[in-house]
C-alpha cells in the first residue's frame, strides 16, 4: 500500500502536473474507492505475469508523462485473453508508441483487469478559488459530453448530499435501472464521490480529479480510469 | 463592529458640499433630513454647509465619529483614510469610484493602498465604488440619489445586500412606489473589506430584518465556505432570497480536466445556493414574488394544495402551474365533497379545483375556506378570485384575512385592470400575497415549500 502523500510529493518532485495512470488509481484507491485491478509492468514479460495473476480478460495501456490521448498513438489494446497475448500486446504498444511519439518517455505498461459491462458514470472534483474543493457527478458518454447533465456540491459533503447529487441530474431515472436492469448501487457511488471530496480536502496540491468512467453495478462500482491534475 | 455602520451616534461626511448635484451635497442633505445623531461635514473649502459647522479635516473634529462617509476623488482617499485612522475611526463607507473597477494600474494601486491603511489602523471599509447604506431606522443614507429621483420606501422587514449600486437604487425606488417596506439596504461595490459574510452575520441577529434579499455577482476568493456556513445559520431564523447575476459560463479557460470544463461558475454557485439553504429567484419579478410570500405566509407542512376559484379556466391554469412546480392537487375526498355540497349551490363544482362559478359572492369563499383550512389533508389554499365577477366585493379581502387564523398559507391570483389592482392592494395590505399569473403564484408557493423544507417543517 502506497502512502497517498508520497504519490503526490513524488510527482511534484519530478515536476509532473499530471499523475501517471497507476499513481492516480493508487491515490483514489487509498481513499477507499474500489478500482479495476491494475498494475504497472516495466517489461512485456512482467505484463504477461501481471495479467496472469489478475485473470483475463485484461486491457493494456501505455503509461507516459508525455502522452494524454493514448488510443490515438496505438497505446491501448483491449480484450487480451492470455499470458502470451499480453506479452505480444505489450511489445506492440511499445513499438507503436516509439514509432508515433519517438520523444515520449515510457514509464511502463498498465495492465488492468477489464471491467464487466455496467452503467458508465463520471465522478469528478476540482478546487474552486472561491469555494475550495467541489465534487461533480454525472452519467458517462453522451450524458456528460453532449447534455452536460451533471451535478455539483461543495465539499465537505454528507451521504445525503451525495444521494441528492444523483437524484438531481436529469437522467437520474437511468440509475434506477431501465430495460429490465436492476437499479445501480448508489451507496457504492456515494462512497466514490465522498472519496474524491476527501482526497481534495486532504491534499491541497491536487487541482482536479476525473474518474471517467466509473462503472456502476447493482452491487458495487469500480473506477476504471482516473486522471489527477496537480496545481501548477 | 458592523453595527456602527448602521447605528452610528455620529457621522463625518468627507466631501460634503453646498453645490447642488454633488454627491457630497446629496449625502449631507439625506443625513440632515433623517439622521438623529451628530453630523460633521468635512471640506477644507467651507466653514459652514446647510447650517452645520464644516471642518477642514477629520483631525479637526471635536470627537471621533462612529462612521466616516468618504465622497471625494479616489487619489485623495488614502490621505483621508490615514487621518481617520489617526483619529481612531473604525468604520468608513467609501462612496468614491476610481479604484480597481477602472481596470487601470493606478486604480489598482490606490485600492491596494487603502487596503493597507485600513489594516494598519483596523478600520473597516464598506466599498469603495458603492452607494453604501440606506437604513430606515437610524437614517443613515449614503445613497447619493436625491429623493425626487429615487423615492425612499417606508419602514419594513426586508433588508437587502446588493453587489450592484444601480440595482440597489432601482429596487429601492421600485419598492417605494409600491409601498413595500424596507429595513436596511446595502450596496458594497468593490467590497475590499466588509462583504456578504459580514453583512449576513449582522442581519442574522437584527430583529428589524425578517427577510434578506441578495443580489450577488460573485463572492470574494476563499470566502465561499464561510458564506455557506453563515447563510445556513441565518436561514434557520429568516429566509434569504438570492438573485445570482452572471450566470453564463466563465468560458473554458483551457480546462485541464473534464470536470473543470463542465464547471461553469454558475453551476458551482447553484450547488452553493442549495447547500446554504438559500431561495433562488430566477428573475427580477421573482425576487419580489418570493419575498412577499416568504415574508407574509406561515410555513407549509406538505404539498397538498386546494384551489378555490370563481372561474373554471383559472382553476385549470392553476392546476397545471401548481402540478408543474411539484404540488399535489388531491381529488376532493368524499367527506369533503359532501360537506361542500351542503353549503354550496348545486351548480358549484366541489372537486378540486373548487369552482364557485361566476355568480359567486364573497360568502361562498368564506364557507369553503372555513371547511378546507382546518383539514389535515390541506397544506395550502390558492384563491383565484377574478374581480370582474359582480358578486365579489372588498368583503372577500376581510374573509381571506380572517382565514389566516388557521395558520396555513393562503395566496391569491388576480388578473385584470383597475379593479384587479385595487383588489390586490387591499389583499396585500392584509397580508395575503397576490400574483398576476397562475405560474408566478405557483413558483412563489414552491419557494415557500422549499423554505418549509429547509426549516424542517415540510418533510417529503
Amino acid at each position: 500500500m502506497v502512502e497517498p502523500r508520497e504519490i503526490i510529493l513524488n510527482a511534484l518532485k519530478e515536476k509532473r502536473r499530471k499523475l501517471l495512470e497507476h499513481e492516480a488509481l493508487e491515490l483514489i484507491k487509498a481513499y477507499g474507492a474500489p478500482i479495476a485491478d491494475a498494475g504497472l509492468a516495466k517489461t512485456p514479460e512482467e505484463a504477461g505475469e501481471l495479467a496472469e495473476t489478475m485473470g483475463f480478460p485484461v486491457v493494456l495501456k501505455i503509461v507516459s508523462p508525455d502522452i494524454s490521448h493514448k488510443s490515438d498513438v496505438g497505446g491501448v489494446i483491449v480484450g487480451v485473453n492470455s499470458k502470451e497475448e499480453a506479452i505480444e500486446a505489450a511489445k506492440k504498444i511499445i513499438e507503436n508508441v516509439s514509432k508515433n511519439v519517438p520523444s515520449a518517455r515510457i514509464a511502463g505498461i498498465l495492465v488492468q483487469k477489464m471491467a464487466k459491462k455496467g452503467l458508465e458514470i463520471i465522478v469528478g472534483g476540482l478546487r474552486d478559488n472561491i469555494f475550495g474543493p467541489v465534487v461533480m457527478f454525472g452519467l458517462g458518454g453522451i450524458f456528460v459530453e453532449v447534455l452536460k447533465d451533471v451535478s455539483f456540491r461543495i465539499a465537505p459533503i454528507s451521504y445525503e448530499d451525495a444521494y441528492e447529487m444523483m437524484r438531481e441530474i436529469k437522467s437520474a431515472k437511468l440509475l434506477e435501472g431501465y430495460r429490465g436492469q436492476p437499479p445501480v448501487d448508489k451507496k457504492a457511488i456515494a462512497d466514490i464521490i465522498i472519496a474524491v471530496a476527501k482526497l481534495l480536502e486532504e491534499n491541497p496540491e491536487v487541482d482536479s480529479v476525473d474518474l471517467n468512467p466509473v462503472i456502476a453495478y447493482p452491487d458495487g462500482a469500480v473506477v476504471v480510469d482516473a486522471r489527477v491534475i496537480l496545481k501548477q | 463592529m458592523i453595527e456602527k455602520f448602521f447605528n452610528p451616534n455620529s457621522v463625518a461626511i468627507v466631501g460634503a458640499s453646498p453645490k447642488p448635484g454633488k454627491v457630497g451635497n446629496v449625502i449631507l442633505a439625506n443625513f440632515k433630513k433623517r439622521f438623529k445623531g451628530r453630523i460633521y461635514p468635512v471640506n477644507p473649502k467651507h466653514e459652514e454647509i446647510m447650517g452645520l459647522k464644516c471642518y477642514p479635516s477629520i483631525k479637526d473634529l471635536p470627537e471621533t465619529p462612529d462612521l466616516v462617509v468618504i465622497a471625494i476623488p479616489a487619489p485623495k482617499v488614502p490621505q483621508v483614510l490615514r487621518d481617520a485612522g489617526e483619529k481612531g475611526v473604525k468604520a468608513t463607507i467609501i462612496i468614491s469610484g476610481g479604484f480597481r473597477e477602472t481596470g487601470t494600474e493606478e486604480g489598482k494601486r490606490l485600492e491596494e493602498e487603502i487596503v493597507k491603511i485600513s489594516r494598519k489602523y483596523g478600520i473597516r471599509i464598506l466599498g469603495p465604488n458603492c452607494l453604501g447604506i440606506y437604513d430606515n431606522w437610524s437614517g443613515v443614507d449614503t445613497f447619493f440619489l436625491p429623493d425626487e429621483k429615487m423615492m425612499r420606501p417606508p419602514k419594513g422587514k426586508i433588508s437587502f445586500i446588493s453587489q450592484s449600486g444601480a440595482f440597489a437604487s432601482a429596487l429601492l425606488d421600485w419598492m417605494a412606489y409600491r409601498n413595500i417596506g424596507i429595513s436596511r439596504a446595502i450596496s458594497y461595490g468593490n467590497k475590499i473589506d466588509v462583504d456578504d459574510v459580514d453583512l449576513l452575520d449582522f442581519l442574522a441577529n437584527d430583529d428589524k430584518t425578517g427577510l434578506i434579499i441578495m443580489y450577488l455577482e460573485g463572492l470574494k476568493p476563499g470566502r465561499g465556505r464561510l458564506f455557506i456556513e453563515k447563510a445556513r445559520e441565518v436561514v434557520r431564523k429568516k429566509p434569504i432570497v438570492i438573485y445570482k447575476a452572471g450566470k453564463t459560463s466563465r468560458g473554458s479557460t483551457a480546462a485541464a480536466s473534464h470536470t473543470a470544463a463542465l464547471a461553469g461558475n454558475y453551476s458551482i454557485y447553484k450547488a452553493a445556493i442549495k447547500q446554504a439553504g438559500l431561495i433562488e429567484a430566477m428573475s427580477f419579478d421573482e425576487i419580489m414574488d418570493l419575498s412577499k410570500i416568504l415574508l407574509t405566509q406561515p410555513l407549509m407542512k406538505g404539498r397538498k394544495v386546494y384551489v378555490v376559484t370563481d372561474a373554471g379556466g383559472v382553476g385549470v391554469m392553476l392546476t397545471d402551474a401548481l402540478t408543474t412546480e411539484g404540488f399535489i392537487l388531491p381529488r376532493s375526498p368524499a367527506d369533503l365533497k359532501e360537506e361542500l355540497r351542503k353549503v354550496l349551490p348545486p351548480h358549484c363544482i366541489v372537486e378540486n379545483p373548487i369552482d364557485l362559478t361566476g355568480d359567486t359572492d364573497d360568502d361562498r369563499y368564506k364557507v369553503v375556506l372555513d371547511i378546507l383550512l382546518p383539514r389535515d389533508d390541506v397544506d395550502a389554499v390558492v384563491v383565484g378570485a377574478l374581480p370582474q365577477v359582480p358578486g365579489i366585493t372588498s368583503r372577500l379581502a376581510d374573509y381571506l384575512a380572517e382565514a389566516r387564523k388557521y395558520g396555513k398559507p393562503i395566496i391569491a391570483i388576480s388578473i385584470g385592470s383597475k379593479e384587479a389592482e385595487r383588489f390586490k392592494d387591499l389583499l396585500e395590505d392584509k397580508g395575503i400575497p397576490v400574483f398576476e399569473s397562475p405560474e408566478r403564484a405557483a413558483r412563489a408557493l414552491r419557494a415557500l415549500y422549499l423554505y418549509s423544507k429547509i426549516r424542517g417543517v415540510a418533510r417529503e
